[in-house]
Formats: C-alpha cells, sequence, structure tokens
C-alpha cells in the first residue's frame, strides 16, 4: 500500500479513507466549468485533532489540501482540486451541533452541520437561523457562511459576516486556533460555566482572523467549528409580496424599508427565480413564470417573543402606507403565487432537485455585489449580453438581495440550461465569461470570486493581491490550502 | 495669581480638545463647528487651550525655553474665550482663559513682548489711547452734541466712549448716537471727553496687567470727582473691564452696555420707533459682552478636596462659563425695530465665534485678524443675512475691513445705528 | 538629539514650512501626560510619553505616503493621531515622527441611500452626526464621545459606545478603508480597491483589513489611515438637533418619537433579564449604563448638578446628603439608560408597549425621578450627542478604568456587586474618590443586535497629587490580583501594559513576551509578527502593536 496512505489512515482510521474510482471521480468535477482533476484520495477526520495532523502532515509532504463540508452537488469549482494528487478533506462527519444557548441566542456548529439538520434543532428551542435563499439541506452551514452567502433578513447583518461569530480552526500551518471572544484560557464547558457564550467576532486583540478565512475557498485553513448568532423564531410570520414590471419601480421602497429597518425577509425575485422556486414540476415552470408578475419584491414581517400580533399589525400598516406612497402594493396573493407559499418555500431548505436545476438540469450563476440603485442598470446589461448571445431573456432568473442593512447589495443571476446539449454548454460558457467580463466593466465588485472572476478581479486590485499574498503567506506558507484558487496560483512545476 | 499657581490646572487638563470646539452639542455643521480661531488657522494643537496648558507647563517645568514658535503660540491667541465655555460644560475647576492670560502675563515680565504690541503700550503710556493718536484729540467725537463734560461738572451716568470710538472717524457716529439717544430719554450723563482715557482692556490682555490697573485708578478717580454711580459704554472691551477687572481693584460703579440700557429705555417707552429698517440681520454676541461679560461676584479662597479627591473651592467659587453674559438686550432691542428681520448664526451667545480684532491679535497678526472676521463673514452670510450687527466697535471696524476684501456687501452696523435709523 | 537637517527639509518639503515643527514646546504639547489617563495601564506619576522628532500636519494622503516612505528610509518610528486623547496616539519611543491629522478633516461624501459617509481623519463624531442629520441619518458614536475621530475608532482602537445594540461596533461599520501602509504602499480594501466605491470593505476573496482591526484596532501602530467609509443608521428626528437650555446644562427638546428613561431592577438577574429581552424585542435605539460613571453615591447629585445652570461640584455635599437624592440613587442602584426613537409614531408606541411588557416581565421600572422633563430633556441630550464625556474627568482631572467583565450579562451581573465592595474599600484608603463603589459604566449592547455589556468601572483620582496618582496605580494592580483570585476574566487596567511601561516607553521586550506568551493564545501574537514583518519590514510602527517571537521548534 501506498505509504502516504498508510499515513492518513493511521491518522485518521482506516474506515475515512477513500479512493476508489467512483469516490474520486465524484469529486473531481462540479457543475461549474472548473477543469475536472481527479483528487488522489478522500478523508473524513471527525475531530479537530485529526483535521491537525493532516495539515501537518500535508505541510510535511507538500501535499495539496481541499476542504469540503456540504453535500453535493457543488456549483462554484472551489471544491474541484486545481491541481494533482490532492487530498479531499471531507468535513461531513464533523457535524455535531456542540451548543444551542437560548438565552444568548447562539449555536455552536461543526462544519458537517447542514441547514437541514440545524434548523429543526434551533426550532426547538425558539430560535432560526438568518439563512441565504433556498439552500440546499445538505449545504454546510459553517461553509454557507465562510463564503459569505447573503441571508435573507438584512437588518440582522450588523456586520458583513453576520451571523458567523467566533471560530476554532486549523491554520494552513498546523496550528489550531480560535478567533474572537473564543479565546479563552478554558475548555468551552469551563467557558460556558462561566457565563461565556462565544457572542464577539472581532479579535482577538488586533487582527480580525475570522475574516482572513472568509471567501478564502479553502485556501487558508479548516474551520473545526463555528458559533453562529441566532435570531428569535417568530411566534407569527407574514409575508407580503410586492409585484411590479420593472425593478426600478421598488428600489426607493426597497431604500425606505432598509433605512427604517421595517420588515425582516427583504429580497427582490424576478418571475423566472420565483417559479422555479414554488414549482415542483418542472414542465410547469414555464408557464407558472408566464403567470406571475415580471418582480416580486418579497417582504417578510415577524412578531417574535414581545408583543408578536402587535408588531406585525403596525409594521403592515405602515409598511403598506409606504408601498401606497411609492404607488406599490402589499399583497398577500398574486396571479401565480400566494404569500404563505412563498414564505414556507424561503424559509425551508431547498427540496431536491435543488431548485436552480429544476428547470433545465444546469445551471451558471454569476453574483456580485454592488449597490441596490444599481441593480436595475446591471439587470439590463445582462438581458443586453443574453440576447447578443442569443439566449432566452425570459429565462435568466434573478435575485437581488439587500445586504450588510442596506450598505450593499448582492445581484445574482441564474442562467439555467441543458448540459446534455454540447451547443447549448458551449453558448453558455461563452455568455458566462462575456457577461462576467462586461459586468464587471460597469462596477460588478466580484468579492466571491470562484473561478474566472478571480483573475478578473485580482487584476483589477493589484494591491489587495500583494497583500492577500503576503497573508497566504503566514498561515499557510507551504500553499498546501487548496492550491490554484482565488490569486494563489500554483508554482510552475 | 502667578503661572505656578496655575500648574495643578496644567495637570489636570482633560486633554479632551473640547477647547477646540464650540460645545458640542450646540454644532449644527461641519462648517462652523470649530470655537476657537487660533487651533482653526494655525493647526497646531499648541495653539489650543490645552495646547497652552502644555507649553505653559513645559516652560514652568524647565524643559523648553522661550522662542519665536513660543511666542507665536502665546500671543496668536484672541482671549475671546471661547475655549473656557467649551472647557466648562464638564469642568468646574479648570480656568483655561485665566491660564492664557497668566501665561502672556508672564511673558510680559520676562520681557517677551512683541514689539508691535510694545508700540502700542508705549503710546498707551504717553497718550492715554490705544489708536496711535493723541490725547489731545479724543474728545472731538462729541463736538455740537452739547454732552456735560465730567471733567467740570457732574452726572450719575458717564458715557464712556472708549478708543476706537473715539478715533474711528467711520465709526464714530455710534458713540454720539448712543449718547445723544441717552440725552434725549432724560438719562443725566455726562463725558469726560478728552479726560477720558484708555480703559487698559486691551493692554490686559496683551499680557500689560498693570497698564490696566493704572488705568483704572485714573478712571475710578475721575468717576467719583464726577459723581458717576454708573457707566455706559458702547464698546464690549470697555465694558468687560469695567464689570470684571475694575471691582478687583475696589471699584462700585454700576457698569451697564449701551444696549442694556436702550433696552430698558425701549421696555420703558422712553424710545419709540417712527420708522422702519427693511433689513434683514445677524447678531455677533462680542466675547466681551457675551461670555465674558458675565457679573463679577467676589472671591478669595482656597483649594480643597472633597469625597477623598474631589476638587472644589472654599469658599464656593463663582463659576464664570459664559451662561449669564449679555445676550438678550441687544435682541430684544433688534426685533423690536420695525423691519428688521433677525436670523441667527450657527455659532451665538457664549459659543459665538470671534471678531478677530481681540488681545493684540488685529496689531500683531493683521492675517490671522482678518481671516478669524472672514469666517465670521461667511457665517453672517451662510445665514442669509444682509448685515451683521454687534455691540462692539472693534469687533465692527474688523467686520467692516474683512468685508471690504470680501466683496459680497455684507453691512456691518453697531445695533445703536439701526436704532438711531428707526427713530 | 534633533533631526538630521536632509531628513528634516525632506519632511518640510512634503508638507510645507507651515506644517512641521520642531519647537520643544510645540512637541511638548504634543506629548501625553501618563498621569492623567494613560488608558488601561499606569497612571505614572509625573510621566509623559517621549518628545517626537518633529510633528507634522499632512494635508492628502499624498503626503502621509511620502512622509511614510521618509520613515523607512531612515529608520525613523511614525506615529499618528486624530484627536490625541489617549496615550495611544502618541510615541512610544525616540526616534519617532509625530502626525497631526487634523488638516484632512473633509467629510467627502455622504451616500443617503446606501447609507454610508466617507470621511477623513480629521473629522469628528459631532460633526459627521451634524450633517448626517440634516439628511434623516445618524452615526456611531464610541463611548469616549463625539469629540473623537470615528475614523480612528473604527481603525485604530475599540469603538464601543451606547449606540451599539442599533448602530453597531467600530468594527461592524467600517466599509471601504484608504491605508497608508507602513511599507509606503496605499491599499484601498474592499470595493474600493478596484475602484468600485466604498460600499463594501472585504474581499475581493477574505476580507484584509482583518489584520488590521480586531477587537482594539491598530492602534496607531500600523500605518496611517487616510479616509474611511463609516455605516450609517437612521435618524427620525428633525434635521438639527433642538438644543435649548443654560450652559452647561443644555437639553434637546425632542417630538414624541424620542424617549429616554432610566431602567431600574430589583436585582442583577432582572437587569440581566431586561438586557436579553430588549435585544430579543428589537427596540430600543440607545443603551448604557452611563450616569454611573460619577458612582453610586453620587450620580444623582451629580445629575442635579450638571442640569441645574447654578450648581457646582461645590454643592456636592449637599446635595448627597438630601433625603430625596438618597433614596433616588438607592432606587437606582441596578440601573441603565435607555433611548427609544421611532421611525414612526406606530413604531415608537410599539417600542413603548414592549418596552413597558418587558419591565413587567422582568420587575424593573423607569425611575420617575429621571423622567421629569428637564432631566429626560438633559438625558436625550447627552446620550445622542455623546459630547459631554469630558465629565469622564470632572471629579479631578484624573480617571482611568478598570475591571471591565465584557461578555453575556450574566458574567457582569454576576460579580458586579464583589467589585463594587471591592472598590469601596480601596475608596476608603483616600487615593480615589470615594463615590460608593460603583462607578461601573458600559453599553448595553457591545456590538450590533446587543450581545455583551462591558462594566468599566471609572475610578476617579487626582494627577497633580503624587499619593492620588501612586495610590490608583496600587488600586489597579490590586484590581488585576482580585480578578484573577475570582475568576473574572483580566480587566481593562492593564489593557495597555503590553506596549507602555512605567518611564513612558515602549515596555520592555521580555516583559512584554512574558505577559504575551502567558495569555490564552500566544500564537496570536506570533501572527501578528508575522504580519508586521510582511507590511512593516523596517518597523515604522511601536509596541502598541503587539508580537511575540516564536519559541523555536
Amino acid at each position: 500500500m501506498n505509504s502516504k496512505k498508510q499515513i492518513l489512515m493511521e491518522i485518521i482510521g482506516k474506515e475515512n479513507v477513500f479512493d476508489d474510482p467512483e469516490t474520486l471521480e465524484a469529486y473531481s468535477r462540479d457543475y461549474s466549468f472548473a477543469l475536472p482533476m481527479k483528487p488522489w484520495i478522500v478523508v473524513y477526520p471527525e475531530n479537530v485533532g485529526a483535521v491537525q495532523k493532516i495539515v501537518q502532515w500535508a505541510n510535511r509532504t507538500q501535499t495539496p489540501l481541499v476542504p469540503v463540508s456540504s453535500g453535493p452537488p457543488h456549483f462554484y469549482g472551489d471544491t474541484v482540486p486545481s491541481v494533482a494528487s490532492a487530498v479531499v478533506v471531507n468535513l461531513s462527519k464533523m457535524n455535531r451541533i456542540l451548543r444551542i444557548d437560548r438565552r444568548n441566542r447562539m449555536a455552536l456548529i461543526e462544519p458537517g452541520v447542514a441547514y437541514g439538520q440545524l434548523q429543526p434543532e434551533l426550532a426547538k428551542e425558539g430560535l432560526k437561523l438568518n439563512t441565504p435563499l433556498l439552500p440546499r439541506a445538505n449545504k454546510s452551514v459553517v461553509a454557507s457562511l465562510l463564503e459569505r452567502q447573503p441571508p435573507l433578513v438584512p437588518r440582522y447583518q450588523w456586520a458583513f459576516l453576520d451571523p458567523l461569530r467566533c471560530l476554532e480552526l486549523v491554520w494552513g500551518d498546523g496550528q489550531v486556533f480560535t478567533t474572537g471572544e473564543a479565546e479563552r484560557p478554558g475548555s468551552l464547558e469551563e467557558e460556558w460555566a462561566k457565563k461565556l457564550a462565544q457572542v464577539a467576532a472581532p479579535g482577538p486583540h488586533q487582527t480580525d482572523f475570522y475574516k482572513l478565512v472568509s471567501a478564502a475557498q479553502g485556501s487558508m485553513g479548516i474551520v473545526t467549528w463555528a458559533s453562529v448568532k441566532c435570531q428569535m423564531l417568530p411566534e407569527i410570520h407574514k409575508l407580503f409580496l410586492i409585484p411590479s414590471e420593472r425593478p426600478e419601480n421598488i428600489i426607493d421602497f426597497t431604500y425606505q424599508l432598509l433605512r427604517f429597518r421595517f420588515g425582516d425577509e427583504l429580497l427582490l425575485l424576478n418571475r423566472s427565480n420565483l417559479a422555479s422556486i414554488l414549482e415542483a414540476d418542472t414542465d410547469q415552470i414555464s408557464v407558472l413564470t408566464e403567470k406571475l408578475p415580471p418582480w416580486i419584491l418579497v417582504v417578510g414581517v415577524a412578531g417574535l417573543s414581545i408583543l408578536p400580533e402587535e408588531r406585525v399589525a403596525f409594521q403592515e400598516k405602515d409598511i403598506t402606507e409606504m408601498a401606497h406612497q411609492n404607488g406599490l402594493q402589499l399583497l398577500q396573493g398574486i396571479p401565480g403565487a400566494k404569500a404563505d407559499e412563498v414564505l414556507h418555500a424561503i424559509l425551508n431548505p431547498s427540496r431536491d432537485p435543488f431548485w436552480k436545476l429544476k428547470f433545465q438540469g444546469n445551471m451558471q450563476d454569476i453574483f456580485f455585489l454592488t449597490t441596490l440603485d444599481k441593480t436595475p442598470g446591471f439587470v439590463r446589461i445582462m438581458r443586453a449580453i443574453a440576447e447578443a448571445h442569443g439566449y432566452p431573456v425570459s429565462e435568466i432568473g434573478v435575485y437581488i438581495q439587500p445586504v450588510h442593512q442596506g450598505a450593499g447589495c448582492h445581484c445574482e443571476f441564474n442562467l439555467p440550461f441543458n448540459h446534455n446539449d454540447p451547443a447549448e454548454t458551449s453558448r453558455i460558457r461563452g455568455l458566462f465569461t462575456r457577461a462576467s467580463e462586461e459586468l464587471l466593466k460597469e462596477g460588478a465588485f466580484f468579492s466571491r470570486p470562484y473561478g474566472i472572476w478571480a483573475d478578473m478581479a485580482f487584476k483589477r486590485d493589484i494591491q489587495t493581491t500583494t497583500v492577500l499574498k503576503k497573508i497566504k503567506g503566514i498561515f499557510d506558507p507551504n500553499h498546501v490550502m487548496n492550491p490554484g484558487k482565488l490569486c494563489f496560483h500554483p508554482p510552475s512545476p | 495669581m502667578a503661572l505656578e499657581d496655575y500648574q495643578a490646572e496644567m495637570e489636570r487638563c482633560s486633554q479632551c480638545s473640547y477647547c477646540t470646539w464650540i460645545p458640542l452639542d450646540r454644532i449644527k455643521s461641519w462648517r462652523f463647528a470649530k470655537g476657537c480661531p487660533s487651533v482653526a488657522y494655525n493647526h497646531f494643537q499648541s495653539y489650543s487651550a490645552r495646547g497652552r496648558y502644555a507649553v505653559a507647563l513645559s516652560l514652568l517645568q524647565g524643559k523648553s525655553e522661550y522662542t519665536d514658535k513660543v511666542l507665536d503660540i502665546v500671543y496668536k491667541c484672541h482671549t475671546c474665550g471661547s475655549c473656557d465655555v467649551s472647557c466648562k460644560i464638564c469642568r468646574y475647576n479648570l480656568e483655561p482663559l485665566a491660564a492664557i492670560l497668566e501665561l502672556r502675563a508672564k511673558l510680559v515680565e520676562d520681557s517677551q513682548s512683541l514689539p508691535e504690541h510694545r508700540v502700542l503700550i508705549d503710546h498707551l503710556h504717553k497718550e492715554q489711547n490705544m489708536m496711535l493718536k493723541p490725547k489731545t484729540a479724543r474728545g472731538r467725537w462729541a463736538e455740537g452734541l452739547n454732552i456735560k463734560d465730567l471733567a467740570t461738572e457732574t452726572a450719575e451716568v458717564v458715557f464712556h466712549a472708549g478708543c476706537r470710538l473715539s478715533y474711528d472717524a467711520q465709526l464714530q457716529k455710534t458713540a454720539r448716537t448712543a449718547v445723544a439717544l441717552l440725552r434725549d430719554a432724560g438719562v443725566d450723563v455726562g463725558i469726560l471727553g478728552d479726560k477720558e482715557t484708555c480703559c487698559g482692556s486691551r493692554a490686559y490682555t496683551m499680557g500689560y496687567r498693570k497698564e490696566l490697573t493704572n488705568s483704572a485708578a485714573r478712571l475710578m478717580k475721575a468717576w467719583t470727582r464726577a459723581g458717576v454711580t454708573t457707566v455706559v459704554t458702547s464698546c464690549a472691551d470697555c465694558y468687560h473691564a469695567f464689570k470684571r477687572r475694575y471691582p478687583e481693584v475696589g471699584a462700585t460703579v454700576e457698569v451697564l452696555h449701551t444696549v442694556e440700557f436702550i433696552d430698558r429705555l425701549i421696555k420703558q417707552d422712553k424710545i419709540k420707533f417712527t420708522r422702519a429698517v427693511p433689513l434683514t440681520v445677524t447678531y455677533h454676541d462680542p466675547c466681551h459682552l457675551g461670555r465674558q461679560g458675565e457679573p463679577y461676584v467676589p472671591w478669595k479662597g482656597i483649594e480643597k478636596k472633597i469625597r477623598k479627591q474631589i476638587i472644589v473651592y472654599e469658599p464656593r467659587r463663582p463659576r464664570y462659563n459664559g451662561a449669564w453674559g449679555v445676550y438678550d438686550p441687544p435682541r430684544d432691542v433688534l426685533r423690536s425695530i420695525p423691519g428688521v428681520k433677525l436670523v441667527e448664526m450657527e455659532r451665538i451667545r457664549e459659543y459665538a465665534w470671534c471678531c478677530g480684532a481681540g488681545a493684540g491679535v488685529r496689531e500683531a497678526y493683521p492675517d490671522f485678524s482678518r481671516w478669524t472676521a472672514t469666517e465670521r463673514i461667511e457665517e453672517a452670510s451662510h445665514a442669509g443675512a444682509e448685515a451683521i450687527v454687534s455691540a462692539c466697535p472693534w469687533c465692527e471696524r474688523n467686520f467692516i475691513d474683512a468685508a471690504a476684501t470680501q466683496g459680497d456687501g455684507l453691512k456691518v452696523f453697531d445695533v445703536v445705528d439701526l436704532v438711531s435709523q428707526a427713530i | 538629539m534633533a533631526l538630521l537637517r536632509d531628513i528634516y527639509q525632506a519632511l518640510e518639503d512634503t508638507v510645507g514650512e507651515r506644517n512641521i515643527s520642531e519647537d520643544p514646546a510645540v512637541l511638548d504639547s504634543y506629548s501625553y501626560p501618563l498621569t492623567q489617563t494613560a488608558i488601561h495601564m499606569g497612571p505614572f506619576y509625573d510621566v509623559y510619553t517621549p518628545r517626537g522628532k518633529a510633528v507634522l500636519m499632512p494635508g492628502t494622503p499624498q503626503e502621509v505616503q511620502a512622509i511614510v516612505r521618509i520613515c523607512n528610509r531612515y529608520n525613523l518610528k511614525l506615529k499618528a493621531s486624530s484627536t490625541f486623547w489617549s496615550a495611544m496616539g502618541y510615541p512610544s519611543g525616540e526616534n519617532t515622527i509625530q502626525l497631526d491629522m487634523r488638516r484632512m478633516d473633509r467629510i467627502l461624501e455622504i451616500d443617503e441611500k446606501n447609507l454610508f459617509a466617507v470621511i477623513e481623519p480629521g473629522v469628528i463624531g459631532t460633526t459627521l452626526q451634524a450633517e448626517t442629520m440634516k439628511l434623516g441619518l445618524n452615526t456611531h458614536i464610541i463611548g469616549a464621545g463625539s469629540s473623537c475621530s470615528p475614523l480612528a475608532s473604527a481603525t485604530s482602537y475599540n469603538g464601543a459606545g451606547p449606540d451599539c445594540m442599533f448602530m453597531g461596533f467600530g468594527d461592524e461599520n467600517l466599509l471601504g478603508l484608504e491605508w497608508v501602509m507602513p511599507d509606503g504602499e496605499i491599499l484601498r480594501t474592499g470595493s474600493l480597491g478596484s475602484g468600485l466605491g466604498w460600499f463594501c470593505g472585504e474581499g475581493p476573496g477574505p476580507g484584509v483589513r482583518g489584520i488590521i482591526r480586531g477587537v482594539v484596532g491598530a492602534k496607531g501602530a500600523m500605518g496611517v489611515f487616510t479616509k474611511c467609509a463609516i455605516k450609517l443608521y437612521p435618524w427620525p428626528g428633525p434635521p438639527e438637533l433642538p438644543v435649548e437650555g443654560t450652559a452647561p446644562a443644555y437639553k434637546a427638546v425632542l417630538p414624541d418619537n424620542f424617549k429616554a428613561y432610566t431602567l431600574a431592577f430589583p436585582t442583577w438577574k432582572a437587569w440581566a433579564d431586561c438586557c436579553y429581552q430588549i435585544w430579543d424585542a428589537g427596540i430600543g435605539y440607545i443603551a448604557h449604563r452611563q450616569f454611573s460613571l460619577f458612582g453610586r453615591e453620587l450620580k444623582a447629585a451629580m445629575i442635579k448638578i450638571l442640569t441645574d445652570p447654578t450648581k457646582t461640584l461645590y454643592d456636592l455635599e449637599e446635595l448627597v446628603q438630601d433625603p430625596e437624592i438618597k433614596k433616588l440613587n438607592e432606587e437606582m442602584k441596578r440601573d441603565f439608560q435607555i433611548v427609544l426613537a421611532g421611525m414612526t409614531p406606530r413604531d415608537i408606541e410599539w417600542q413603548n408597549k414592549a418596552l413597558d411588557h418587558i419591565l413587567a416581565e422582568t420587575g424593573g421600572w423607569k425611575v420617575t425621578g429621571m423622567n421629569k422633563p428637564e432631566i429626560q430633556q438633559w438625558a436625550l441630550l447627552y446620550l445622542i450627542r455623546l459630547g459631554h464625556k469630558n465629565l469622564n474627568l470632572v471629579y479631578g482631572g484624573g480617571y482611568d478604568g478598570c475591571f471591565g467583565m465584557v461578555g453575556p450579562p450574566d458574567l457582569g451581573t454576576t460579580h458586579a456587586e464583589e467589585v463594587t465592595k471591592f472598590k469601596c474599600e480601596w475608596e476608603n484608603k483616600g487615593a480615589i474618590v470615594d463615590a460608593g463603589g460603583d462607578c461601573m459604566i458600559g453599553g448595553i449592547g457591545g456590538m450590533g443586535g446587543g450581545g455583551g455589556t462591558m462594566w468599566e468601572n471609572f475610578t476617579h483620582f487626582d494627577p497633580h497629587d503624587k499619593e492620588s496618582t501612586e495610590g490608583t496605580f496600587d488600586f489597579f494592580e490590586a484590581c488585576s490580583r482580585f480578578a484573577r483570585e475570582k475568576g473574572i476574566p483580566p480587566g481593562m487596567e492593564r489593557w495597555n501594559a503590553p506596549s507602555r511601561g512605567a518611564d513612558g516607553r515602549e515596555t520592555p521586550t521580555e516583559k512584554r513576551e512574558h505577559m504575551l506568551s502567558a495569555t490564552p493564545q500566544p500564537a496570536v501574537f506570533y501572527y501578528q509578527r508575522k504580519i508586521k514583518e510582511a507590511i512593516d519590514p523596517n518597523n515604522l510602527g511601536d509596541a502598541y502593536y503587539l508580537t511575540l517571537k516564536e519559541p523555536k521548534k
């Protein structure tokens, strides 16, 4: 047997090491256009000690590691090795919910904890997490937060990385480390006994270490647990749908809601995306798309533990007035959709098949950050490019999500396509590349630079690239963590 | 007191830089937030009250010596007292303005005065005025007014014109109008004419304390001889000297500014307006009438501690924080003039921006003085005023000179000028 | 020793003759007394920070960059400060160039829609607040008050304050940042670096600016920050704060959608319960245990003095004996202040109801004595503008804080009484103001959405008095020992002890390394050392940026 494989088996147990062709094939590609690359082996550590040993071994042997926490499918190429002979470190077996602290509204979770697992457990304690839009049930919560996937309720994002708080992680150099308030002398249990709760994210001291692993695509270290800030589970939860012919019509109104911090869930979908979310029957998605208004602003209002009815009632009245002042209507139903079903859909992980894949079987996402007022312009640009590439504009899914309490806005275009059709696949590849370039030119900020966006984004910001490489050199001096991602090009052979 | 007596304060300064700004609660904009012209113009922290505490301490501790820069720091200050007001929003045991004045006096005592000031003081010694003019010409502003001459007659009220109004040809009308108003309202008023001497206030703020004491002695003697019980003046510098400095050396006369007197007369119906003056104006609070125009409270006492380490004074020490200056009488006068619309600048009352003329700055640092005045002119224009009105000829002179370079046509008046236009 | 003339000339050529000085008296005005409030170390009687070699006032980032490059070339250290109100902003060794950032004081942009402002380091909280209020917006103001620089707080020190619960903590509010790094390069972070505006502080990829913030920021030891974007918040009030009153008893008469209350509780547990429920409900605009800074036995009397323009500290002894004042102090023993601000009439109505509901559930109440209009209006202005933080030093000019107990409310409330008793014992010894032991002040929130409280026990002393100052030092040493014995997390009184020592200079390396090695996670400082080596190769910054040599493996 290969001695490296032997060592790995000794570190984490034989039952946690896989190099059969089927397993390797599954990790060699994803739904993105990343070049397929088979890993050498896949390992499943069960605790931080094992993770540390793997990383230390990788340093000694100069073996690339690719951390993976979520179950498939994967979409952005970050979990596909960029170099040969990589070890995929799959953290799905580290799936304990270490603690749910209702009083402090904190949960401590391992990276293998997925949305489908966490939300019901939180609900038992009267809590919920501010989740992204219909994540996969097997999507790792920690990975989602590290990737900075935008959550649905912008008013809960005081920090851009909210609700992510403290971390325990193994840096690329093999050091086990805790960030934020979690840096304390005692064990977690000892700290809890002292009434501490791993609430505050910054630090320790003069470095926001947790920011250095965010959107890092596993290239700085491996997180082994995270504390996350939860919200109260609503006792009453109403959703309102505000239809519009054009996205421009709802921008000012959305800004007003953000400024006043009224409403909870606040997101804009076009008909195509809402249809994909609601319609279980793939063949009926187009039909539903036609029924729905072109744009739908989704506004949730939650009544929590204190005077819930009153909260919902007053906000409904105020938001209705604000909507009227903007020529809009707050509705409980629109042609093709009822508020209740939308609420149910967005409060839960996606059913299978993943909602974005339902329509055509495959899709490419283009997403970036901007400000809300610029999003209609980006929609126009995307449409023009799609038309130029012969892509049906009506099939583009659009998802606009204010983030960080309105300071920024996530703008996302979903391009479903049939990957069994080579011509269509080629067209989508061309469209994806061209659209990414044009959007970047017009001001799109690819803050999560997957795949081809990495070169585009980093070339635009040479100084950040320089500093980031220095940081990489500190925390992963031997470049074992997911080489080839971001601006970390592997050295030439 | 000597500079050493302020050492405790220097060490107890909060280091907060509140002295740089108007009271933070009162800030309405970025543009008009600053309170201290000195640090706003010169920028180095040394030019703030906090900075001057540190410079004074450094000198006392022998860590530094007099240099041109030290003189620049000490003398490029209008002694307007804005720092004092802002400091005392929170502090009850610091006296930054008094310490600044003491620092100045110390420099003069150590022969570290400015040549521009020495010229004025030499002239003061010879001709008893700060205008570099002959004393024999002092009373000419009142020619033809038929006002009692207190060199030979007696009266209850003396109108003290002050150096600026006595000699500034463009502004003399204010003195003429003021005394005529008093006379016509039946007030038993007289003037000292060419026997009037400088009040000593400006010399005091330049660091020349004994000149004020000497002036006080001269004037008090003259007033006593003339049977005066009330002093009225149209100059804020003189007002401050008479109200706050002279009692320290035994004066007991009542002191009023012309605007206070006129306000009284209007409220007693002894002045009636017959004409409208259609003008949008803003009122500039002179430092020495406003925040430095508070009533004098005699005090002699010591510092003591309560609750182990709280610094207080026994007996209770008066707190001059600008709260009780003369702010409302001039405004009431302006509001009562038909046609006048009073708009307020952002920095008013105890937190007004200085005119720039004070403490020898106009004479020694004309650029800085003009800059300070120009800031105020801009603030007045920003408030929407057609005219800036004040109650001190030094302020008015500085504004007139600054407005002339601005070219935006802002007019400058004394309160008394508008009163006379309406009668 | 003065700077070599050619170095001085190069610096003068950069900023202009008017904006540089090496005059000793000027330099002494840029030297900080470590007696007065050293900020979490000392105090050290008659000790000052060392004189800089020169003080410069740059006007542009390009000038700053040029200065940094000169410092690199000639191995000079560099320390910049905006308002110079704490020892962090001052040199801790010889051979340091000081930068006074006050000339760079512009508010460059206020983006009303996307809720951020772009500011230079010389902008203070008050002027930013005044300008943003005109547009119906407000800014987070730190606990040290609105005379401080929001840029400095966001980048270079803590950044907590009374409004954190609603308006977040310094770290949370920082968006794009322009930073002249110690190596002389200019880094613009997040979307700014890509030329796309200020709205996002992170990316592309990891948040690079994580290397200078953390809990306590760069403390002036990692280059110079020349611009930043700060997140803004709604202000549902008039465009200008309506301030009335006679100095110093100013007050703000705000519309009915603003309310300020002092809440009090029968037990510390009820106090903590209320905090949690307020956060759960999402109500409140500002919440802080503010007036306790005056001391449990003195606060009601001090409020009386501060709201009456005819009163002074002299009246304190008499007032403290007043039975009504005593009763009020007793009632407010376990208190904090809260400001509610409703975005709409229905909002304030609901918030008021929610607060009443929470009080009923926790057994708390609104202190009637603090509800009198003149006091409520004074409290509103105080808490919104936070322009009276000089009051920290009201008693005699010396203050510093101990304990801290930063963490969830259950942590602080567990130890509040034993800390009070301990401080009372020391107050009786005479070096510090006898205020009743509990001078604990701190935010109800700690971060956006709440989650933490702080209990900085204000310690008032006389910096002119050697015994008082040295006694305060002894007290703080005793606090650290007491905390260790009682299992209370390390207090604030020695937060900066690893950086600067009793002679006003950098703590000796061996001592610093000993302290840092004893922390729960020395690896923090190994990494910080590597970060420093990477971006400050010529060691321009001082030991306020903490580093530790990794032991050989």
